[in-house]
């Protein structure tokens, strides 16, 4: 598996090309909650649709498919430079820094680097998730950032592509993890086969951005937008695993531009925000 | 018995393909009655003496948790064919899971894993569950896969018995190797002993009159109403596991199966409660509200209490559960009537059963317990009090 991480990276790269005609890019990201600033372990206060207080302790997401668009408008892959952040065309963006150290770390990344072809660019989208073949492999065997025991989603076979918790294990809490739903496996060729319910967030509304200059804000008072907080229904999860049944994820998902419970998505997400 | 098993494995090996045995370890020798399938083992993980071993001290040994207060056998108990008796399973912080502990017996048999999940399809990707789920929290170790591995680098028994479960591991312990190991010895936990395996194999003197009178009534025989194949047991428990979701090694088809038994009906939609409503919790169609895996019913005797939810104390319960063609609740946030969930299967419309019956269909089931399984030595704990 490992030399398979290897063989498909340098493929990567001799397909998506290295060569003189290429500029660096780094595109930031910044985490929100409202106006100020997403701090690990700080209280927010009136979120929600019930103004609930939260102290939030872990803000992490993977970032993949990442394009930008040249002035002509077609969309060009940004080639990810491959670290410990990024593996392939799959980034992790990780805004917290162990203050709750059941389930965070000390490492941050608030940006993703990489490169495009010469040109000038002017627009950008990308897929908040890990892409299907990634998502499935084994994370025992996975190369980081997709090795992290936290962000595994062992039951659904998959990534928490999204991860937000408020405090650690308690009925007081409240969490938001968001991966794929409604897989289905194969005994016989051992692995996942497919998801009716993939939740890769689609960011394609964002507007003109500027790559040297912009920033990509996701913000924590928009995604719980008009969600209670404060309440839960009873005998599932606190705050939402992206359970089908789980109506505290209704007002969640609509935020971030999914179907949910047999409802198309309301419109496009609004979690994501370019400045 | 593991002498012998190491003699034919090394001689299975030279006699096979000649390279070196002590390149990729001993290779296991089934040890299964003739009308049992090999189970499916992975490309990637052949099974060895040295990595059942290894998962035999894993299984059993309390610090592959969090809080090095609970092992994997501790909601899987070898008396209790690896189950521990209650109705809810209980993690190591003392969270209760939905769910109750599942029986392991035959567990590299499984089409699929768990209750109620389409994608457990292998036992190294279950074993990351209880791991480092959480939620609930089982083992707790999420976050601490660097103390764990600390934990079995520091130990003066592991480093050896890593390296001799992974010879061609560079850095053999690691949480693949960890979850490698526990799949191999949980694919030996074959239980296939029973007095209704005797019978099977041609054992006319395995089961008493009673027992047989069972069997026959498990099987489709007419009760004494005179109605033919009255108690339908077979349709989701038949086959060699006695479950209808079974794999083995020449299986070519998905076997994953999942049905409503009409336990509970909380809505016109057959809603079970909330959070723990079988495949649906995946999937989110409606249909699947209230499907769970037919467990094997093999060794059922001593792995109440049963259904998902540990809701049913005994056997006695389950058969009222299944003559009454669905449980009824009267009141409080699950009341409703199991018999008219909309998603039940078609096979459980109730039945007439006499005393007479019921005591035979007991006697069936208790004849399915493998007293071998539960007391054999090679499945125990392998630490020293």
């Amino acid at each position: 598996m490992k030399y398979r991480s290897i063989v498909l990276a340098a493929l990567g790269v001799g397909v998506w090309g290295c060569g003189d005609s290429d500029q660096p890019v780094s595109i930031e990201f910044a985490a929100k909650v409202g106006d100020q600033d997403f701090v690990c372990g700080q209280q927010y206060d009136n979120l929600g649709a019930d103004d609930t207080s939260l102290t939030l302790s872990d803000f992490r997401f993977y970032v993949s498919g990442l394009e930008l668009q040249d002035s002509d408008g077609s969309w060009v892959a940004v080639t990810l430079d491959q670290t410990n952040f990024q593996v392939d065309d799959v980034a992790l963006l990780d805004f917290e820094d162990g203050c709750n150290n059941e389930s965070g770390n000390a490492q941050t990344n608030t940006r993703i680097t990489g490169t495009v072809p010469q040109g000038t660019y002017d627009g950008l989208r990308f897929g908040m998730g890990v892409p299907f073949e990634r998502n499935h492999e084994n994370p025992a065997t996975a190369p980081a950032p997709l090795n992290l025991s936290t962000l595994q989603w062992d039951w659904q076979g998959g990534y928490k592509f999204l991860r937000i918790d408020s405090g650690s294990f308690s009925m007081e809490d409240w969490r938001l993890h968001l991966g794929s739903t409604g897989c289905n496996g194969d005994p016989v060729a051992g692995g996942t086969t497919e998801c009716t319910t993939p939740n890769v967030v689609i960011v394609d509304n964002l507007g003109p951005f500027d790559p040297d200059n912009g920033t990509i804000v996701a913000n924590f008072a928009a995604l719980v937008e008009g969600a209670l907080l404060d309440v839960n229904q009873p005998m599932t999860p606190v705050g939402c695993m992206a359970g089908p049944g789980d109506m505290d994820c209704a007002p969640l998902f609509g935020n971030l531009g999914l179907a949910f419970g047999g409802d198309p998505a309301p419109g496009a997400q609004s979690f994501f925000t370019a400045r | 018995m593991k002498a012998i098993l190491r003699g034919l494995g090394l001689a299975l090996f030279v006699a096979g393909c000649g390279s070196d045995a002590s390149n990729t370890g001993t290779p296991w020798v089934w040890d299964l009655p003739g009308t049992i399938p090999l189970p499916r083992v992975p490309e990637d993980n052949p099974m060895t003496v040295e990595k059942v071993e290894l998962g035999r001290f894993l299984f059993y040994d309390k610090r592959l948790s969090g809080n090095q207060t609970q092992s994997c056998a501790s909601c899987h108990r070898q008396e209790l064919a690896f189950t521990d008796g209650l109705a809810l399973a209980e993690g190591s912080t003392g969270q209760l899971t939905p769910r109750s502990s599942m029986s392991l017996a035959n567990a590299g048999y499984q089409a699929s894993l768990t209750w109620a999940n389409e994608v457990l399809v292998r036992l190294e990707r279950q074993a990351l569950v209880p791991m480092f789920g959480e939620e609930p929290v089982e083992l707790g170790l999420a976050n601490l896969e660097d103390e764990l591995l600390r934990r079995m680098r520091d130990d003066e028994r592991y480093p050896e018995m890593f390296a001799a479960a992974f010879p061609e591991e560079e850095d053999p312990i690691t949480v693949d190797s960890i979850t490698k190991a526990l799949a191999s010895f949980q694919r030996q936990l074959t239980s296939f002993g029973s007095k209704v395996d005797r019978w099977v194999e041609g054992d006319r003197t395995a089961l008493n009159e009673s027992e047989q009178r069972g069997l026959a009534l498990f099987f489709g025989g007419a009760n004494a109403a005179g109605v033919e194949d009255a108690f339908e047991c077979f349709h989701c428990h038949g086959g060699f596991l006695y479950s209808q979701s079974s794999d083995d090694a020449f299986q070519v088809f998905d076997q994953k199966f999942f049905m409503n038994n009409g336990l509970y009906n909380l809505d016109e939609d057959g809603s079970y409660p909330p959070g723990n409503e079988g495949i649906f919790d995946m999937s989110g169609d409606p249909a699947d509200k209230g499907k769970f895996k037919p467990p094997s019913l093999r060794n059922v005797g001593v792995t109440g209490p049963y259904m998902h939810d540990g809701s049913l104390a005994t056997l006695d319960d389950v058969i009222d559960h299944y003559a009454r063609g669905g449980t009824r609740t009267e009141s409080g946030p699950n009341a409703g009537d199991g018999f008219d969930n909309p998603n039940k299967s078609s096979f459980l419309n109730g039945f007439e059963i006499t005393e007479q019956e019921r005591e035979d269909l007991k006697a069936f089931l208790n004849a399915l317990t493998d007293d071998d399984f539960l007391n054999k030595p090679a499945f125990s704990d392998p630490f020293p009090e």
